[in-house]
């Protein structure tokens, strides 16, 4: 079973976000960046997979501060192959990166793709989906429990309002992975270390980084403060008497 | 003319069976310290051949006076009346044998006679008797009392209690019936000089020869026998304490008690089955002698009983000598939720009497399950937080300085230009929104003494203390090389931290070049008391009593300085019951803090604040570590005592006295 994780590299929501001069993109010479964290949960449910079954699992992470860190942590958790995707990707969409990350898999011939079902920045939609259409795989999201059955996989999708379904999809696929079934597990940093020495991060170039497809973004703004909530105190007439009146005030009644 | 006749009414083939049986309890004796000893030599090698002149002073003070046994009343006097009993009765039989196999044998003459011989009669009495009511408090407080600390895990260790309180009777009562039979028959004239021999012969005289003699012989092959049986069997039975505990504290540590040592593999995974331990370690394990005064003080056991030093003690113990069973060392013999329990408030250490180092096992286990990665979702995010920002709250480091802003007149930047003070603030203070307040009091009264001080704003990581002690050996490196590299381009004479925690590491785990002289914000002030440079204005006059801080107190010795400054404020000290070195633990160290609480009936912080609030007229409870702070304002809202206790840092009152 050959298993490929997409794992990118988001803003950190710890630090202020600032926008920059042009108005609308995020400044990224103050953001810093964390791995995405449904992306977290891919690479935890690959390498379940691989600990129950066997095969190996390829990360493959877009060029950004932190992208080491990322592929040798995964490496410490027990992933085989890191890929290292060489580019600029500040400020680029899902479309492109989603053509970047094509590139690369087709050349590896997975049988199963896990990326996390979205990330806070996915602006002109989910990875996923546009790395399907890219690659012609079958794609379930919102997936939080996979395993595999012959050439296969029997996956838990979840639903709004805490329904579940069961299915199976033809191998090869992309699975949006919204959980893993085991919370992303902790790697010692001297682990992480050991994993430096001991595994190599291939690197990949991006051709060209084509974001065609995707949404323009016009302007980014801070969101607006918005006024503060009046809080109605008192005993229930006395609250229902205002209460009218506030009505009365906006010309409800 | 007295002069004492071994081996009266022995004929000569008791006295040869005696010899015979002496020479078989020697090589079963030997044979059982040999097993022992190849036991502890599985471990891994440790060092602890060094300073043998301090391992001899502490060898004689705490295995031959016994200070540390002795601090408790009734099991100190207790163990050191069973203890010089055998001593002198062991010295006794000794010098018997001497007297009669060595200078009596081959060179005609006898030196237990006369004026020494009744001296050494009335001596062993005597002795005899404290070794008799020694025995006697033993077997009352274990059979009758049954105090909880007693208690054992497994019934076979019980007999092994009463196998050895057994036998000690039985030798103590039978050698003083085969004294009193004999003074019985001979009836010396000196026989007043064996007060408690010649009271028992009074009771035999009226049975008079040969009942008498046929009497003594029987009992006293009896008393060898179970002599030799208890001294053969020494080695297999908790009274191999007798051997094991002097070794142990000979070899004990002397680094400080706040340096830990590193992990002895290369990728720091701790230890995972039990030959991975240090020889020392094994040690540990085998001198236990389940006296229960680790748990009595340990606020893991206080508070969930989940984890008792004891017994990891004894299941360890038990394990090195298991027969491959199959059982794992992890989860099988120790649990994960006992080996995160503990606070690592070293109180057990501090009272055992076979100077046991439990914390050093019990890190070196913490740190297997850390590589494993076997830590809970709460702590694995603080670890995750402290590796990605440096601080457990997961915040930037950008905000690490925030508290500053309010302060009018700026504090000097420590990377930027020299200072005399650097002061070390640590995550709690820097970060903690309700500590803010008082980390800036501390700042003010820094400032109003004139302090030339500077901060490293956000240069600073928290200093790994507690991260080490977790067992996550790889992040706390990172954590000191990133300190070390700042502190490394400051110019500064002293640091002085706020947490008792960092204070801790910094002073002991820290490469020396950096910390050269490292102070607690409590010594700073006494100092600067003392010297004139921290002048007050009023006296508070509140009564107050004082909550020593686990890595202040029991672990750097510091507990005069911040007593001094109380006073120096005006306030009256009154003691908690437990105080100093018996100080009980808030429970937030050891990465307790971080870590999910487990369901208790009442926190260590809960009984602390009960206890002080317990004092008369005392309400407030002063302590100098941010970490306590937060979990004693806490269990004062959940035990309800608001109104009556306030929990107060004592930088409060020294900033209110100024
Ligand atoms: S260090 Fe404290 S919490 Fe840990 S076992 Fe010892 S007494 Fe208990
Ligand atoms: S560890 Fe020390 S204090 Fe605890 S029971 Fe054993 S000998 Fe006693």
């Amino acid at each position: 079973m050959n298993i490929v994780v997409l794992a990118k590299l988001v803003p950190d929501l710890v630090e202020e976000l600032t926008i920059d001069a042009n108005g609308n993109a995020l400044d990224s010479s103050f953001a810093r960046l964390i791995i995405n964290e449904f992306d977290d949960h891919a690479i935890e449910q690959g390498i379940l997979l691989k600990e129950r079954g066997g095969g190996s699992v390829t990360i493959i992470a877009p060029d950004a501060e932190g992208a080491d860190d990322v592929l040798f942590t995964a490496a410490a958790k027990g992933a085989d192959r890191l890929i290292k995707i060489k580019g600029d990707f500040s400020n680029v969409n899902n479309h492109a990166l989603a053509r970047a990350f094509a590139k690369v898999v087709s050349g590896i011939k997975p049988d199963l793709v896990l990326t996390g079902v979205q990330a806070h920045n996915d602006l002109d939609g989910a990875l996923g989906p546009l790395l399907a259409e890219l690659l012609e795989m079958p794609y379930i999201g919102y997936v939080s429990a996979v395993s595999i059955n012959g050439d296969k996989v029997l996956i838990k999708k979840e639903y709004p309002g805490g329904l579940l379904a069961e299915m199976d999809v033809q191998l090869p696929a992309i699975l949006g992975i919204q959980a893993a079934e085991e919370p992303p597990r902790y790697v010692a940093v001297s682990k992480v270390r050991q994993a430096m020495k001991t595994s190599s991060i291939e690197e990949q170039d991006a051709s060209n980084l084509d974001p065609c497809g995707g949404s323009a973004i016009g302007r980014m703004f801070q969101p607006e403060a918005s006024s503060h909530a009046t809080m109605i105190t008192g005993s229930p007439d006395e609250v229902a008497e205002k209460l009218v009146g506030v009505f009365k005030e906006l010309g409800i009644v | 003319m007295p002069i004492r006749e071994t081996f009266w009414n022995i004929p000569q083939w008791a006295e040869t069976a005696q010899y015979v049986l002496g020479f078989i309890t020697a090589v079963v004796f030997v044979y059982g310290i040999v097993r022992r000893v190849m036991r502890w030599r599985q471990g891994q090698p440790d060092k602890r051949f060094d300073h043998i002149g301090a391992r001899l002073r502490t060898l004689f003070t705490q295995a031959i006076l016994q200070l540390r046994v002795a601090s408790e009343a009734y099991a100190g006097v207790m163990h050191l009346a069973i203890f010089w009993g055998i001593i002198a009765l062991l010295i006794g039989t000794a010098l018997a044998t001497l007297d009669w196999d060595v200078t009596h044998l081959f060179f005609g003459f006898q030196f237990l006679k006369d004026g020494f011989y009744i001296g050494y009669e009335l001596t062993l009495d005597i002795f005899g008797l404290l070794l008799m009511i020694g025995l006697g408090m033993a077997i009352y407080r274990r059979f009758i009392l049954r105090p909880k600390r007693l208690q054992n895990p497994w019934p076979t260790l019980t007999r092994d209690d009463a196998y050895v309180l057994g036998m000690l009777t039985l030798i103590a009562i039978t050698g003083y019936l085969v004294e009193g039979l004999r003074i019985a028959v001979t009836q010396p004239s000196w026989a007043n000089w064996s007060p408690v021999g010649n009271a028992i012969a009074a009771l035999f005289i009226a049975t008079g020869d040969p009942t008498n003699r046929i009497l003594h012989l029987s009992l006293w092959s009896f008393h060898i026998l179970i002599a030799f049986t208890l001294l053969a069997s020494l080695p297999f039975t908790k009274l191999f304490h007798i051997a094991a505990v002097p070794t142990n504290i000979f070899f004990h540590s002397l680094t400080p008690a706040g340096t830990l040592s590193a992990p002895r593999s290369a990728d720091s995974v701790g230890v995972k089955a039990w030959k991975e331990f240090t020889w020392k370690q094994i040690l540990d394990f085998e001198s236990c002698t389940r006296c229960g005064r680790c748990q009595d003080v340990c606020p893991a056991y206080a508070s969930t009983q989940i984890l008792s030093p004891r017994n990891m003690m004894i299941k360890l113990e038990t394990h090195i000598w298991e027969k491959a069973n199959g059982r794992q060392l992890h989860s099988d013999v120790i649990t994960a939720d006992e080996l995160w329990g503990c606070t690592t408030c070293r109180a057990c250490s501090e009272v055992c009497p076979a100077f046991i180092d439990h914390l050093s096992s019990f890190v070196d286990m913490r740190r297997y399950l850390v590589a494993e990665g076997q830590v809970d979702a709460q702590l694995q995010k603080a670890l995750a937080n402290l590796g990605r920002y440096g601080n457990s709250f997961g915040q930037s480091e950008r905000m690490r300085a925030k508290w500053t802003q309010p302060i009018t007149s700026k504090i000097k930047d420590a990377r930027r230009e020299a200072v005399e003070y650097l002061w070390f603030v640590g995550d709690y203070a820097s970060y903690s929104p309700t500590l803010t307040e008082i980390t800036s009091k501390t700042a003010q009264v820094f400032q109003k003494a004139g302090l030339d001080f500077g901060i490293l704003y956000d240069g600073e990581r928290n200093a790994g203390n507690d991260v080490r002690r977790v067992g996550e050996e790889g992040l706390f490196e990172t954590l000191v090389e990133k300190n070390v590299s700042v502190l490394g381009k400051c110019s500064y004479k002293k640091i002085v931290t706020t947490d008792p925690h960092s204070y801790n590491t910094v002073k002991n785990e820290y490469p020396r070049s950096e910390t050269s002289e490292v102070l607690h914000y409590t010594e700073l002030l006494d100092q600067l008391i003392a010297s004139g440079q921290l002048k007050f204005n009023k006296r508070l006059g509140y009564k107050v009593t004082y909550h020593d801080p686990c890595y202040l107190g029991r672990y750097n010795g510091v507990y005069d300085a911040p007593r001094r400054v109380i006073e120096a404020t005006g306030c009256e000290l009154v003691e908690m019951p437990r105080h100093g070195d018996r100080a009980f633990c808030c429970g937030a160290g050891g990465g307790r803090i971080w870590m999910k609480e487990a369901e208790v009936k009442e926190r260590p912080s809960e009984a602390r604040v009960r206890e002080a609030v317990s004092l008369d007229g005392v309400n407030t409870l002063v302590t100098a570590c941010p970490k306590d702070i937060t979990m004693f304002r806490d269990a004062v809202k959940t035990t309800g005592n608001e109104e009556r206790l306030a929990v107060k840092d004592l930088i409060e009152l020294v900033y209110a006295a100024l």
